[in-house]
């Protein structure tokens, strides 16, 4: 089988964490980017458990030709990781304008999988976690007239031709079959990604993606055209007001949040 | 028939949703309709649920709109997607408002795809003017950015609101609304994802819980867990955990409080050993208190607390429990 999978290259967000906890997140002249030039980028969490997803079939048995496919500038660290880990080709594809929407990343990455005569199965991150949108697997599942399966654990073919998803839902785990092809997204409740041999990862080094752009893809502007534009961002503020219990010992400490609680009615 | 309008979209046998939200997403919905000049219409999927009307009253909707038919339900993705397709095609609506539930983040999305609609989830707030402008502000790397976009285009656009974003405001004296069905042929849709097993709903919801003892890394072992779970029983809540418990495999996902796991809205939320990153906070900030609990002083938990203590949770949670036990 086909496994096309699509990863996005995004602000390490647990540095973006700690600059905003420590109170040292700004935006830029712009208004809309970041300043913090010191924060990393890296491949989307998620998105390194979609490849993950894709191993674990390939572990299981079935035959898989794994594709593995960016949208943005130059993607080509997170694109040599998965070359690493054993995706078969990699490629990035041009926006065609600096912050494309998810209509156009969505256009872009069905394009790229028609060009490559269809997927049996692609797989994405359930989100990125800059923007935290989570639009773009729905979209090119629409385009390209797939089944979309979101929100997973865990991905396997149980027969050619079908595939069993273990769905995270609020109520537990549900477990559904649909027919290839299908889209599926990726939650973190997967469990930790791989990491590609050394000797894996020095040979990936020499790996250069296969890029791409939308007239190669055989994309209209017009299918194109932005739908969505950021215009701003900002750091939203919190109002500290955080009344410290004191005491001398845990239980000191315990007795007298317990006291303080039950002052104001917050526990019976 | 009005077109044009802003249309409220909600069913009844969500999943990971409170009904409160509802009357927020109508809240913000009628806002964006009277500054844009439009009507204000509010649509079930589904059963109209027994107080839709006087819920529709109090919240100003003009007129409430049901699908019945079965095969719509947000649980069939390509049911509810062909239904809201048709929807669309005959009331070519302004925009489309949801309150993000666990089923809305794939339909909504995929109806945007079916559409080719402009759509902006994890909203937070909606700006329009009365040229037509929509402008949303929505929650970015997990809640540490807001970020504004700019819907262009004369489609229908779709905004999923989130939980606890918009306080509920009724209003006095609005007329009863019109209350029409509505109808949609999905007699040709086949669903093509099949429920195999279906999710065991295992007692009672977070999302409903009155207290919430959560705990996060600094409880240090999985086996000091049962610490959280022995004071949420003493109190009478319940359990809750921040994302890194559930990656270890220490609690079962369906314990994650946070932008990717469970909104909650708790009267007391206890924090055990949780530092309170963002993405935690977008699932506990709604609490109407949070006491927390963290060794480290300036832990940005207590930016949110209403209540600290400063020190090391395994030492505290037991005397807390025996606390508890004591009675007032």
């Amino acid at each position: 089988m086909r496994i096309v999978v699509c990863i996005k290259e995004v602000l390490d967000p647990d540095a973006v964490n700690n600059y905003a906890l420590a109170g040292r997140l700004e935006i830029g002249e712009d208004g809309k980017s970041l300043t913090q030039t010191t924060i990393p980028q890296l491949m989307n969490g998620f998105d390194e458990q979609a490849i993950e997803a894709a191993l674990r079939i390939r572990d299981a048995g079935v035959e898989c030709t794994l594709c593995v496919v960016s949208v943005g500038a130059d993607p080509s660290v997170p694109l040599r990781h998965a070359a690493a880990l054993g995706a078969d080709e990699v490629a990035t594809i041009a926006p065609p304008s600096p912050e494309p929407d998810s209509h156009t990343v969505a256009q872009l990455l069905a394009g790229y999988i028609r060009s490559l005569g269809g997927a049996d199965l692609v797989l994405c991150g359930r989100q990125a976690s800059d923007d935290d949108q989570g639009v773009v697997p729905a979209l090119v599942g629409e385009l390209l007239d797939m089944p979309v399966v979101a929100i997973a654990r865990a991905v396997e073919q149980p027969a050619s031709g079908t595939l069993r998803v273990t769905r995270v839902t609020p109520d537990g785990d549900e477990i559904v079959e649909t027919s290839t092809p299908a889209l599926v997204t990726i939650s973190n409740e997967l469990g930790d990604p791989r990491y590609p041999t050394a000797a894996s990862k020095l040979k990936a080094r020499r790996v250069q993606p296969k890029a791409l752009t939308a007239e190669e893809l055989a994309l209209e502007a017009d299918a194109l055209a932005p739908r969505v534009a950021l215009t701003r961002q900002f750091v939203p503020t919190v109002q500290g007001n955080c009344e410290f219990i004191t005491g001398d010992s845990p239980a000191e400490l315990a007795d007298r949040l317990v006291a303080r609680l039950r002052e104001d009615k917050l526990l019976a | 028939m009005t077109t044009n309008a802003v249309v409220v979209c909600t069913w009844s046998d969500a999943r990971g949703d409170v009904l409160e939200e509802t009357e927020a997403a109508l809240t913000l919905a009628r806002r964006t309709s009277t500054a844009l000049g439009t009507d204000f219409t509010w649509l079930v999927v589904g059963p109209l649920p027994a107080e839709a009307v006087d819920i529709a009253q109090r919240q100003g909707v003009a007129s409430l709109e049901h699908i019945e038919d079965p095969k719509a339900a947000a649980g069939q993705a390509d049911g509810f997607v062909e239904g809201l397709t048709q929807y669309c095609a005959e009331r070519t609506p302004k925009l489309l408002l949801f309150s993000q539930g666990f089923d809305v983040r794939l339909v909504a999305p995929r109806l945007a795809g079916r559409l080719g609609a402009g759509i902006v989830m994890n909203a937070v707030d909606i700006e329009a003017s009365d040229d037509g402008a929509l402008n949303v502000t929505a929650s970015a790397y997990g809640g540490d950015t807001r970020r504004v976009y700019a819907l262009a285009g004369t489609g229908p656009a779709l905004v999923s609101l989130l939980a606890n974003a918009v306080l509920p405001e009724r209003v006095d004296g609005a007329p009863s609304p019109t209350v029409a069905p509505v109808a949609v042929d999905l007699a040709s849709v086949e669903e093509r994802v099949r429920v195999i097993e279906a999710a065991r709903t295992e007692g009672p919801r977070l999302e409903d819980a009155e207290i919430i003892v959560a705990g996060g890394r600094g409880l240090a072992s999985p086996d000091n867990y049962k610490l959280v779970e022995q004071l949420a029983e003493a109190l009478g809540g319940l359990p809750g955990a921040s994302r890194p418990l559930v990656d270890e495999g220490w609690v079962d996902s369906s314990r994650q409080v946070g932008l990717t796991g469970k909104i909650t809205r708790p009267g007391l939320y206890l924090a055990a050993g949780i530092s309170g990153a963002s993405q935690h906070m977008a699932g506990c900030a709604a609490a109407k208190s949070i006491a927390a609990i963290n060794t480290d002083p300036d832990a940005a938990i207590f930016r949110y607390a209403r209540y600290g203590v400063v020190g090391d949770c395994l030492e505290i949670l037991p005397e807390l429990i025996r606390a508890a036990k004591q009675g007032s």
